[in-house]
């Protein structure tokens, strides 16, 4: 706020002007950008009848919670399918730091024989298209007999999630002077004290942008969900979306869906705001010196 | 407390020999300093000193204990490295505690040895920040401080001062002197700067090309150089150099320069030099070996046309060209002439240097 109110009065008419023109222009954007949810979270909270008025109305003068309520009787419950969703996303969350940290921490501080190569080839997996390889990961989940849980589906998010975790968490410990490492070593702390204790609290802002996008990935997946799943049960929320939407007879329920909606993105926006701040600069870790 | 040897020590990378044999010997509390320019192989040296680098070839023992294998937590010393090192998340304490901490002592004693550290160096105060909140000569403390909670065998000093301005490499300088003297240890300290060589070490070990070029005294190596590349490497200005052939003549041996001109060996160096006489040489002159105009025995004449004049305070730099070579002289600010005008000069061959023109070793034995 400070620095808003200060350029201003400092700077000449020209760059006062286009200051303002850049504020404005940024703040048209985001209502654009924020328009979809503001509108989505209106709906949810519009009775059943008001929801399909003509005209449309962004705000209802009675505020209600049947679509919320509407939302326990999809399937097995909405809290279900939201459980489901928190736990799958959660263990891919922990699993993917679980092997990138330690990965990432690997291709940026040890040499050895074939590194490059063995970087590229898992980069390059991030080439394949998922849809591809459908069929051979429901052989290989049903060998497993994993196929129709939730374990199952962990991994196979885990799997799609590393090679851009392990990639963000080279570039974070990049960034960490090597000095530092070598000073522990000298201070007599094994590998594991060192990543723990110094690696992993300096490069905390590209553990934060994996876990981030880990969650968001997994949290908003829908084909392989569909897919690995047939016990209604173990569905999760995107699933849950759509059988609110090809609800019965077909008519779609647009107040349920605009709860479930709701319900769906709130814990992702909720989590980005908890972690931006992390995210940027793990982003731009190792950019420059 | 110990001491530390280098048995012919190699470091190769691939086909690149970075340290190439190596013999030395540090005496217990001993005060070394590693100099020279870079690529020298001193850094190579001293992190293979500490296990930070594997040696190729060769045997480091340190307190009669050869430590080729062993990892650099198990070496039993400390390191304070050119940008500090120290972990950015920890305040000052747990920076200082963490070594502590990884060889299980009780937390009383680690907090015991943190406050006598700390007071030593004066940081007590310092104790709760982190290393962004400090300056450069706090943080550089602080790194110290880490090095000597642990009462390792043996410090080792990885260009310590280069982050730091003049004024305040100069007041580090001291300190680590200071607190040699009051925790006497073996010390190893490596640094570019031939000052810091010659003002903080009992014995001065100058590095050219992964080799030692000559290890002694500050005192020795000045007045002493092995080799044309120690002379001109320590002292500041440097050692004036000059193309010259040693000549025999009817009553003893001459210095005969470029331009033709002679300057007489005097007596006490005859028989030195006696043997050399009729070879190429390099002629080494210290800036305060050329002086005002005197009459003194073993002195030599010359005039010098001043080109720049630098006073320093305490003496006057004159440079100017003789022999094609160009040549700077202390001389008394007193009688410091102006840019243009011609000095009478005074050299003191008492203190000539000759080396051997394509060997550059020194013609003294």
């Amino acid at each position: 706020m400070e620095r808003i109110r200060r350029i201003p009065a400092q700077q000449p008419l020209s760059e006062r002007l286009s200051f303002w023109g850049f504020a404005l222009a940024g703040l048209v954007a985001a209502l654009i950008f924020l328009m979809p949810v503001v509108w989505s979270l209106a709906n949810s909270f519009k009775p059943a009848a008001e929801a399909l008025a003509h005209p449309a109305a962004l705000f209802s003068k009675s505020f209600s919670l049947e679509n919320y309520r509407r939302l326990e009787g999809v399937g097995a419950g909405w809290y279900v399918y939201a459980t489901n969703s928190v736990l799958i996303a959660l263990g891919t969350v922990a699993l993917t730091i679980l092997v990138a940290v330690p990965a990432g921490y690997g291709f940026s501080k040890f040499r050895f024989p074939g590194q490059s190569a063995l970087f590229m080839i898992v980069m390059a997996t991030m080439m394949i298209p998922f849809q591809s390889i459908l069929t051979p990961l429901f052989l290989i989940l049903k060998f497993l007999k994993l196929q129709n849980s939730l374990t199952g589906l962990v991994l196979i998010y885990v799997t799609f999630q590393l090679p851009f975790s392990i990639f963000m968490m080279r570039n974070a410990f990049d960034a960490v002077p090597r000095a530092l490492i070598e000073a522990a070593r000298i201070d007599g702390a094994s590998q594991a004290t060192i990543l723990r204790r110094i690696m992993l609290p300096i490069a905390l802002p590209g553990v934060a942008t994996v876990a981030m996008f880990a969650f968001l990935n997994s949290w908003n997946e829908f084909l392989a969900a569909l897919i690995f799943l047939s016990d209604q049960n173990k569905f999760t929320l995107p699933i849950m979306l759509v059988n609110v939407s090809s609800g019965i007879y077909g008519i779609i329920d647009w107040g349920a869906l605009q709860a479930g909606i709701a319900v769906t993105m709130l814990p992702c926006i909720l989590l980005f705001l908890a972690l931006q701040r992390y995210y940027v600069r793990g982003l731009t870790a190792g950019a420059v010196k | 407390m110990a001491r530390l040897e280098l048995r012919d020590v190699v470091k190769s990378y691939g086909i690149y020999e970075a340290v190439r044999g190596i013999d030395l010997e540090i005496e217990d509390k001993e005060f070394v300093v590693f100099v020279g320019p870079s690529g020298c192989g001193k850094s190579t040296t001293l992190r293979m000193i500490a296990g930070l680098e594997h040696i190729t070839a060769g045997e480091i023992v340190i307190g009669g204990q050869v430590v080729n294998r062993l990892g650099p937590g198990k070496r039993d010393i400390a390191m304070v490295f050119q940008n500090y090192a120290l972990y950015p998340h920890m305040s000052v304490r747990e920076n200082i505690s963490f070594c502590l901490e990884q060889q299980r002592l009780s937390k009383s004693e680690i907090a015991s040895r943190i406050v006598r550290a700390a007071e030593t160096l004066h940081i007590e105060e310092l104790l709760d920040r982190r290393p962004g909140q400090l300056s450069g000569g706090q943080r550089q403390r602080v790194a110290m401080g880490r090095a000597i909670v642990r009462n390792p065998k043996v410090f080792l000093f990885d260009e310590p001062l280069s982050n730091l301005d003049a004024k305040l490499r100069v007041q580090m300088r001291t300190e680590i002197k200071r607190l040699h003297q009051i925790l006497p240890t073996t010390t190893v300290y490596v640094t570019h700067d031939q000052v810091e060589a010659m003002t903080m070490a009992d014995r001065v070990v100058v590095m050219k090309d992964g080799l030692i070029e000559q290890a002694g005294p500050p005192q020795v190596l000045y007045h002493r150089p092995a080799s044309r590349f120690v002379a001109g490497f320590i002292g500041s200005p440097a050692m004036n150099f000059l193309d010259a052939r040693l000549e025999a003549e009817a009553d003893g041996l001459s210095v005969r320069l470029a331009d033709g001109r002679s300057l007489p060996v005097p007596p006490g160096r005859l028989c030195a030099y006696a043997s050399h006489a009729g070879r190429a040489v390099t002629l080494g002159l210290r800036p305060e070996a050329l002086s005002v105009r005197q009459d003194r025995l073993g002195f030599a004449k010359l005039d010098a046309d001043v080109e720049l004049v630098e006073p320093l305070g305490p003496a006057t730099m004159i440079y100017f060209t003789l022999a094609g070579a160009a040549l700077c002289a202390s001389i008394d600010p007193e009688a410091a002439p102006k840019a243009g005008q011609s000095l009478p000069l005074s050299v003191n061959m008492n203190q000539m240097h000759l080396f051997d023109a394509d060997t550059g070793l020194s013609l003294l034995k």
